[in-house]
């Protein structure tokens, strides 16, 4: 067996449910320990994966590259609140496929962080991205080559999925480090107080994440499909 | 042994009907410093990537290279990794990591190398490069100069035998480029390592090379030491021999007999022995600099600028006027503050004191300043480019087409329209960014840093775009480090320094008073002659004072 | 960053650190080990920060009221009632409640801060290294891309401006526009540029066989001191207790004991180095 695959099953078998185990056992908040914890030991096997793939120096750099500009392309825009992160990491997703889609959107919000301040909301915004990345790669890797012809219906279901995807799941995952970071006991009522109080932020989020869909998903892939092309690039 | 031996190397791209490398046979021994030079495209980067495997673009390739006698195809990667080290052109993108120890170890690290070596190395070359000072800091806080320094040292950290340098200095301005040849130099002498190396700027580096390998179209037409290779490329009347160093070109061009001169030193001593028994009765070039009278297409009148409250001043009282119709260098030295008094200009900072005047009328009253104006060609062409294709770059800015074919023509482009504008050459990138800045019809016409990277033969036919442009009655105003260049071609030259324009004068007049800042034909000249600032003055004044 | 001795200790042992503190000051509900990690929080990272601790502070304090005010919204357990809000009892233990996990979420917040400013990426990198060479060779490449794209990002806007394509558009949909083509532009930069990148790793060996990586921070007696005194204090804290504390239904809190000296000896070490660190500088110098 692998030791990646090895790695991602003790994760998986040993680590998630001694974690919710210790964490039932403990009083007070430990759930915001446990539930910081499992997000983490969820990461993890991708993170294996990614090791053992030992990707080439081309790959990595382009990789590296697309999580610099998720980051960076915030700085593009001249309006405060439009967060162009996702949209970049679902396309980079698109590209490059779920897996390596969770990496980049993870490795974002984790590198992003240092430049702000790394904070009980980094796993939370690592998850939450990486799953963007993720979900965009399992549907859409397969039509990569069909968007560059500007398809109208595909463009129109990736905004659709964009800004579904950001209101009920990614935007509330954001959430979730608020709900646990700053409740007194976790109840439902809590939670849905604070993703109602979350919901307008989400909504923009979801607008510009659709809107980079629809205007960059075509350009991205056409520069990464030229490079290729140029310098035989992942071949 | 030779070090390194290539037989009969031919190569050309896939689909390319050309070879882009021709019968090349080149012998290099070890510890020699050996100077490639050629034109852009004649198939230099080619070659250079052919001695590292991992590097050697994909094609049909015929010949062999040996290293040390054996095949290098028969060197394993990692072998080949710490035996030969590679810099390349871009300062920046080279660079993989985000602090400078750790650029410094990246190599070792890729070699398996274990703690108590890679410290020792690492700690050897930060001392050698006298990188200690800044060895803690970020990559992204270094200057271009510093960017390609580590580059070159943490390539060193691996000890290799050969050193291969693709243009390396093309993006550092004068300064960085003279101490990086130094350090390099440094390097082969000291330590032995084989050098072998790409450039465009050969005043400092052609006279050091122990040998010269001249390419033209993918054939080695030229190769020996620099005086022969000079001769040979005077007599086939070759036009790279416009790029040699100013005391060659002014040697071979005058006529003189006996040893060429290399170095200003020499041409120095050339120029004393010729004259040494009939002093020159003709001590300056003729015809007279004229000051153009014309009013000013700009005024800036003591302008005061910083970019934060509390940081210092970038402008401090600048005053300027550049009369209409005239090509005006501002030369100086990095960071002086050049660059912020073009942005000052175009109004991108606001000078918090002082006044900007553009054709008479202030500039942030212009209602349209980017429109029939002022415009601006940015250091780096590729800043601005945005579509896919030449062509739609020229659309973005204007969609009428007989203006976009206008400016094509005036730029020399009009054959590249449909190539992408990232595939163009250097040069054909600066013409391109030209033509899409003159498609906004500017009056005044700022250029910063326009002959950065680029080779001499692009420079020659962007000068003459510049003087058509002139001709019809633009005004432009050029920031430079090229002192050749602005000598050659400005009308007026000033020079900035500490926030100000110090002294403006005609160019001629202004070189030939300076003593450090000044062209190699002054330096090289001002023992027999007075105001001779290029290779042609000197030639002239040779002449006349031989004949006469 | 100011001078600091704690951040000159091995990564290990800061990392250690502030798990531990963050772990504890998140658990522990009782209100003197609450007082003990705000001050302790507080006081690092002002030596850190200095005068930018004010900027923290402000924004804090009204997050602390909203988190406390708010949770006795919803949670009505307690038997002390002060009012009614929306027919629900407002209680006293959840108003406390609610305080308390105002004082765990500021403590949270200022450890982390002070994590962000000791653990730089390179101790990161220090420490998962060996455990995960790729991913954080990953890290460290988009570490040095992120700045170096911002810069592009404004090079571009500045040499679009002058030519009049300025990104001074007032409508939404001018913004956008603007932004995508910077963004484009940039990619365009990017691109080219991990060409290079990857270039330069190649040449460099990159991929030629197994890596080993680089450790700038030696583990030295001094750290190995540190952890002990850490797990020392930590199992002394595990093992005295003392520091149980229920607020709703109603108000149970322990006495404090040895418990909370071990807690405060562990929050305080980095403030107690830098103490000892600048007494030291004094008799050093008096010496002379």
């Amino acid at each position: 067996m692998k030791r990646s695959t090895l790695f991602s099953l003790i994760s998986i078998f040993l680590l998630l449910p001694a974690t919710l185990y210790l964490g039932t056992q403990l009083s007070g908040k430990a759930y915001y320990i446990t539930s910081t914890l499992v997000i983490l030991e969820t990461m993890l096997p991708f993170f294996f994966r990614f090791e053992s793939r030992k990707p080439q120096a081309r790959e990595l750099a382009t990789i590296a590259v697309m999580c610099a500009l998720a980051v960076a392309g915030r700085v593009a825009f001249p309006l405060p609140n439009f967060k162009a992160i996702t949209g970049i990491v679902m396309i980079a997703g698109i590209a490059f496929g779920a897996e390596t889609g969770f990496m980049i959107g993870a490795v974002s919000a984790f590198a992003s962080n240092f430049f702000f301040s790394q904070g009980p909301w980094t796993p939370w915004q690592m998850m939450a991205y990486g799953i963007a990345g993720f979900l965009s790669g399992l549907i859409f890797h397969r039509h990569c080559a069909r968007l560059l012809k500007n398809p109208p219906l595909l463009l129109g279901l990736m905004s659709v999925f964009g800004f579904v995807g950001i209101v009920v799941v990614i935007g509330p995952l954001l959430d979730c480090s608020t709900i646990f970071a700053t409740s007194s006991h976790l109840s439902w009522k809590y939670a849905l107080a604070v993703l109602a109080a979350g919901l307008p932020h989400n909504v923009t989020h979801g607008i510009s994440c659709a809107l980079t869909l629809v205007i960059f998903s075509k350009p991205l892939l056409s520069k990464l499909s030229r490079l290729q092309t140029k310098y035989g690039m992942l071949s | 042994m030779a070090h390194i031996h290539i037989e009969d190397l031919s190569f050309s791209y896939p689909g390319a009907n050309k070879r882009c490398l021709d019968s090349v046979s080149v012998t290099i021994e070890k510890g020699e410093y050996v100077l490639l030079c050629g034109q852009s495209g004649s198939g230099k980067t080619t070659l250079l990537r052919h001695l590292k495997s991992c590097l050697a673009p994909h094609g049909e390739k015929q010949g062999a290279i040996l290293l040390d006698g054996a095949p290098l195809e028969q060197l394993s990667l990692r072998e080949q990794a710490a035996k030969i080290g590679f810099v390349m052109q871009n300062p920046d993108d080279q660079i993989v990591t985000d602090k400078v120890w750790h650029e410094l170890s990246f190599g070792l690290e890729s070699l398996g190398c274990d703690q108590k070596t890679m410290r020792l190395r690492v700690a050897e070359m930060a001392s050698y490069f006298g990188i200690q000072d800044w060895f803690h800091r970020e990559v992204s806080q270094l200057s271009g100069g510093q960017k390609q320094l580590l580059n070159l040292a943490a390539i060193m950290a691996m000890q290799p035998e050969i050193l291969i340098l693709d243009e390396p200095t093309s993006q550092l301005d004068p300064l960085a480029a003279s101490d990086f040849l130094s350090t390099l130099r440094k390097i082969n002498t000291e330590l032995g390592t084989t050098i072998f190396i790409t450039e465009h700027r050969l005043e400092d580096i052609y006279p050091a090379a122990d040998k010269v390998l001249v390419m033209d179209s993918g054939r080695i037409i030229a190769q020996g030491e620099p005086g022969e290779v000079s001769q040979v490329l005077w007599k086939e009347n070759h036009p790279m021999f416009a790029a040699l160093p100013t005391p060659v070109r002014a040697f071979y061009a005058s006529g003189a007999e006996g040893k060429c001169p290399l170095t200003v030193r020499e041409g120095r001593s050339w120029l004393s022995r010729a004259f040494q028994n009939h002093p020159p009765h003709t001590l300056s070039p003729a015809g007279e600099e004229t000051v153009s009278e014309a009013s000013p297409a700009l005024t800036l009148r003591e302008c005061w600028y910083r970019y934060e409250k509390d940081s210092p001043d970038i402008l401090k009282g600048v005053s300027l006027s550049v009369p209409q119709g005239s090509l005006f260098a501002v030369v100086g030295a990095n960071g002086a503050g050049k660059s912020t008094m073009l942005k000052a200009i175009c109004q991108i900072c606001k000078p918090y004191r002082g006044k900007v005047e553009l054709f008479g009328v202030p500039a942030h009253k212009q209602k349209r300043l980017f429109s029939g104006c002022v415009a601006m060609l940015p250091q780096d062409p590729k800043s601005l480019f945005v579509k896919a294709t030449a062509q739609e770059e020229l659309a973005e800015m204007n969609t009428d087409t007989v203006q976009q074919e206008r400016v094509a023509a005036l730029c020399e482009i009009s054959h590249l329209l449909h190539r992408h504008p990232w595939d163009l050459s250097g040069g054909e990138q600066q013409r391109l960014a030209l033509a899409k800045v003159l498609l906004t019809n500017p009056r005044l016409l700022l250029l910063d840093e326009p002959t950065k990277g680029l080779d001499p033969f692009f420079k020659i036919q962007f000068a003459a775009i510049l003087q058509k442009l002139k001709d019809s009655g633009v005004t432009i105003l050029m920031v430079s480090h090229d002192v050749e260049f602005c000598a050659e071609y400005a009308d007026l030259t000033g020079m900035f320094f500490d926030g100000q324009i110090i002294t403006v004068n005609t160019p001629r007049a202004f070189f030939s008073q300076n003593s450090f800042y000044t062209t190699a034909a002054n330096r090289m000249s001002r023992c027999v002659f007075q105001g001779a600032v290029t290779a042609e003055d000197v030639v002239s004044l040779y002449k006349q004072n031989q004949e006469g | 960053m100011k001078h600091d001795a704690f951040s000159k200790y091995h990564p290990l042992v800061s990392f250690l650190f502030f798990a531990l503190t963050i772990v504890f000051g998140v658990v522990i509900q009782h209100p003197a080990y609450l007082l003990a990690g705000v001050l302790s929080g507080g006081i690092y990272l002002s030596l850190l920060i200095g005068k930018k601790v004010f900027r923290w502070l402000t924004a804090l304090i009204p997050l602390f009221l909203l988190v406390s005010l708010v949770n006795p919204l919803l949670n009505h357990r307690g038997s002390t009632v002060l009012c009614y809000v929306f027919s629900n009892p407002y209680t006293l233990e959840a108003l406390l409640h609610g305080m308390v996990t105002g004082s765990i979420f500021v403590i949270m917040m200022l450890w982390f801060a002070c994590y962000s400013q000791v653990l730089t990426s390179d101790k990161f990198i220090c420490l998962f290294g060996r455990l995960i060479p790729t991913l954080s060779l990953l890290l460290v490449m988009v570490l040095r891309l992120i700045p170096s794209f911002m810069r592009k990002t404004s090079q571009l806007t500045g040499a679009r401006k002058c030519i009049g394509k300025s990104g001074d558009a007032v409508s939404f949909r001018g913004k956008v526009a603007s932004g995508m083509t910077i963004l484009s532009a940039l990619t365009d930069h990017a691109l080219e540029g991990s060409i290079t990148t990857a270039d330069s790793m190649r040449s460099r060996g990159y991929g030629s066989g197994k890596r080993t990586s680089f450790q700038i921070y030696r583990f030295t007696p001094r750290d190995f001191i540190l952890i002990a005194i850490i797990a020392a204090l930590t199992s002394g804290i595990l093992a005295f207790g003392g520091n149980a504390a229920t607020y709703t239904p109603a108000v149970e809190i322990d006495r404090v004991g040895v418990g909370l000296i071990c807690y405060c000896a562990l929050c305080f070490i980095p403030i107690i180095l830098q103490i000892k660190e600048a007494v030291q500088w004094r008799i050093s110098i008096s010496r002379i």
